[in-house]
């Protein structure tokens, strides 16, 4: 295929030669792809695991069970180096994407206020490679912090108050899956450049033999394909209420799911789940996205960005 | 590109049978059987219906390069592994692997003794291969819960690559075929009897826990070979954690699934 449609996007400043971006906490750091396919050149970004200011442990086994009808749920909490290890293995690495087209995300984590403040002050200083920054408010896996601070319009501005005088690069916030439209407007005014969203849907998973949870922790979050109605839904609720750019992230495994996101009003698509059990995916996504925008007539992919109608 | 890094190979079903009760045996052939070492794994997609996405991760008995087959065996115990059971020769599939880190030799001098409890079986052999391979003595204890679930065309294959003078003892939970009772009482005699540099295994976990500590106590070296549910098999998501002693979690995808079982927080 031939394509005439340009499907150069921009979110929030950070410019992607593509929509394609990956989920936090289901792509590694990107290295672990590199046997699949030529992650640098492939990707309009990628979006790293969530770091903390120090290294956290993440929670006990097991972090993972599988639901029948096309989705997992994960108590993952979070597991990272801190911000120097995440630097000291992965920085070389993220600049050769970078050098080769493909923007950086790195993911800001904290459970307190003063943690965000920490882990962005040490990223501004060690991470000359990001091409902007996601803080993560929305994590269902950790105690304190995580989605708490992501709960209410107030809590989120707070979290936007403390990073955003930090960094001139681009701040994507992530968002939990709930009023994404009355928190998205509080993110947007508190200076966020693009909203992200979602997060795993928290939920229980029981083995009825034994009375326990599946999981080493009661709640976890559930993902892939499963979610992405749900998630398109709320892509389409948030970018009603904001003016900023939205990547929207949720169960997308095809071309088409994604082509959904962008009717909904979704500038970039992150993939995630399907990055685990289908490793090739990317490519395949990118190409039938290409192949959708250009049946749908148009000659550049932001034509289609909200052009759902009802 | 890495060229050490996991990635996607084509495999083709070339026998897929049942080996016990519960248990197949399952022969592909695929490129990644080149680049298998004893005790790697590789996770297998399963075609078809598209409601059960994760892989089924899988160790392998033996590969052979030459003719690119791989020979596995796997309990049918979900809807993962039903599925497989259910693929017939000639039936064509994707795996990512080679994953992980694999077995490796004994640092000191001496004997080998490999344990293996029910469907840990087949990593235990690829460890006898590599060990016959390189002139190392050893002896083995394979257990299972009951004479119908016995792997005998497996064990005898064990026994072959012991040697004449290795020891090969069967046993079962309820005393249905070879010794009664678990693998660790056998093994405690093995370690009364003769010295070893180095004890192999895979199991259940309580079973590997308790080789653990009979190796520790006979001050015998113990690599183990871990199981996790796993997201990805190649360190995507971190969803594979084992809880080291030293504090903090490893990954059993990458840092494993052998690990030295001293290192490992039972
Ligand atoms: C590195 C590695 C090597 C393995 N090698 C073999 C092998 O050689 N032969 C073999 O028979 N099995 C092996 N397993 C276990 C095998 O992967 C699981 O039994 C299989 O994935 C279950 O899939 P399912 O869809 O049939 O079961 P599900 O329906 O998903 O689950 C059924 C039951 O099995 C348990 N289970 C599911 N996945 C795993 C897992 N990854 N590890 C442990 N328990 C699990 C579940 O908790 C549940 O109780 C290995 C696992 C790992 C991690
Ligand atoms: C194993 C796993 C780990 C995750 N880790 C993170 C994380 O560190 N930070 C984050 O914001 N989201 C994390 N997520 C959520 C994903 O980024 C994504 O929002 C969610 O999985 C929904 O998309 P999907 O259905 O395409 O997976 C994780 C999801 C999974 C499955
Ligand atoms: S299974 Fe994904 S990191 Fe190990």
């Amino acid at each position: 295929m031939v394509s005439t449609v340009s499907m150069a996007v921009d979110l929030g400043g950070i410019r992607m030669r593509n929509p394609l971006n990956t989920a936090s906490g289901t792509y590694g750091n990107g290295v672990q792809f590199e046997g699949f396919y030529d992650v640098g050149a492939t990707l309009g970004a990628i979006t790293c695991k969530g770091v903390a200011a120090v290294p956290w442990d993440g929670n006990p086994a097991p972090r993972l069970a599988e639901l029948p009808g096309s989705a997992i749920m994960n108590s993952v909490g979070l597991q990272n180096p801190g911000v120097r290890g995440f630097v000291e293995r992965y920085g070389d690495y993220l600049q050769g994407l970078r050098d080769r087209g493909c923007q950086v995300i790195c993911q800001i984590a904290g459970h307190s206020l003063d943690e965000y403040r920490q882990a962005t002050e040490l990223f501004e200083e060690l991470a000359p490679f990001a091409s902007g920054f996601e803080v993560n408010i929305s994590c269902p896996n950790i105690a304190q912090g995580g989605a708490a601070m992501g709960a209410t319009p107030e809590a989120a501005a707070q979290v936007m108050s403390v990073v955003r005088p930090l960094t001139a690069r681009p701040v994507v916030v992530k968002m939990a899956p709930h009023d994404v439209a009355e928190i998205g407007r509080a993110l947007e005014a508190s200076g966020a450049d693009a909203l992200s969203l979602i997060n795993t849907i928290p939920g229980m998973a029981i083995d009825i033999r034994t009375r326990r949870s599946r999981l080493a922790r009661a709640t976890a979050g559930v993902s892939g394909p499963a979610i992405h109605a749900i998630a398109v839904r709320m892509v389409w609720e948030c970018a009603n209420a904001v003016t900023i750019p939205i990547c929207g992230i949720g169960g997308v495994a095809s071309g088409a799911d994604a082509a959904e996101m962008i009717l909904a009003g979704a500038t970039a698509v992150s993939v995630g789940t399907a990055n685990l059990y289908d490793p090739t995916c990317v490519p395949r996504i990118l190409v039938e996205l290409e192949e959708w925008a250009c049946g749908q007539g148009v000659s550049d992919i932001n034509e289609l960005i909200g052009a759902f109608e009802c | 590109m890495h060229s050490d890094a996991v990635t996607q190979h084509e495999f083709v079903v070339r026998g897929n049978e049942r080996a016990a009760e519960g248990i197949w045996r399952l022969v592909i052939e695929s490129p990644v059987a080149g680049q298998l070492a004893p005790g790697q794994f590789m996770n297998l997609r399963v075609p078809g219906d598209g409601s059960h996405i994760l892989g089924i991760p899988l160790s392998f008995k033996g590969a052979n390069a030459q003719a690119q087959t791989v020979e596995l065996l796997y309990a049918v115990v979900g809807e993962g592994t039903r599925r497989l059971s259910q693929m017939v020769a000639g039936q064509s599939s994707t795996l990512v692997g080679p994953c992980g880190r694999g077995w490796w030799l004994p640092e000191g001098e001496g004997r080998a003794l490999l344990v293996a409890g029910g469907i840990g079986l087949p990593p235990v052999l690829a460890a006898a291969r590599m060990l016959a391979d390189a002139g190392i003595g050893f002896d083995a204890i394979a257990g299972s819960r009951t004479a119908d679930m016995v792997l005998s065309d497996d064990i005898e294959d064990l026994a072959r690559l012991a040697g004449a003078d290795g020891r090969v003892i069967t046993c079962t939970d309820d005393g249905t075929a070879g010794r009664r009772g678990f693998v660790t009482e056998a093994m405690g005699e093995l370690l009364r009897e003769r010295a070893y540099a180095q004890a192999y295994a895979c199991g259940p976990n309580v079973m590997m826990a308790g080789v653990a500590r009979l190796a520790d106590e006979h001050g015998v070296a113990c690599q183990v070979s871990m199981e996790r549910m796993m997201g990805c098999g190649f360190g995507a998501c971190s969803c594979c954690n084992v809880a080291l002693v030293a504090g903090g979690y490893a990954l059993c995808c990458t840092d494993g699934p052998v690990f030295d079982a001293r290192e490992v927080a039972w």
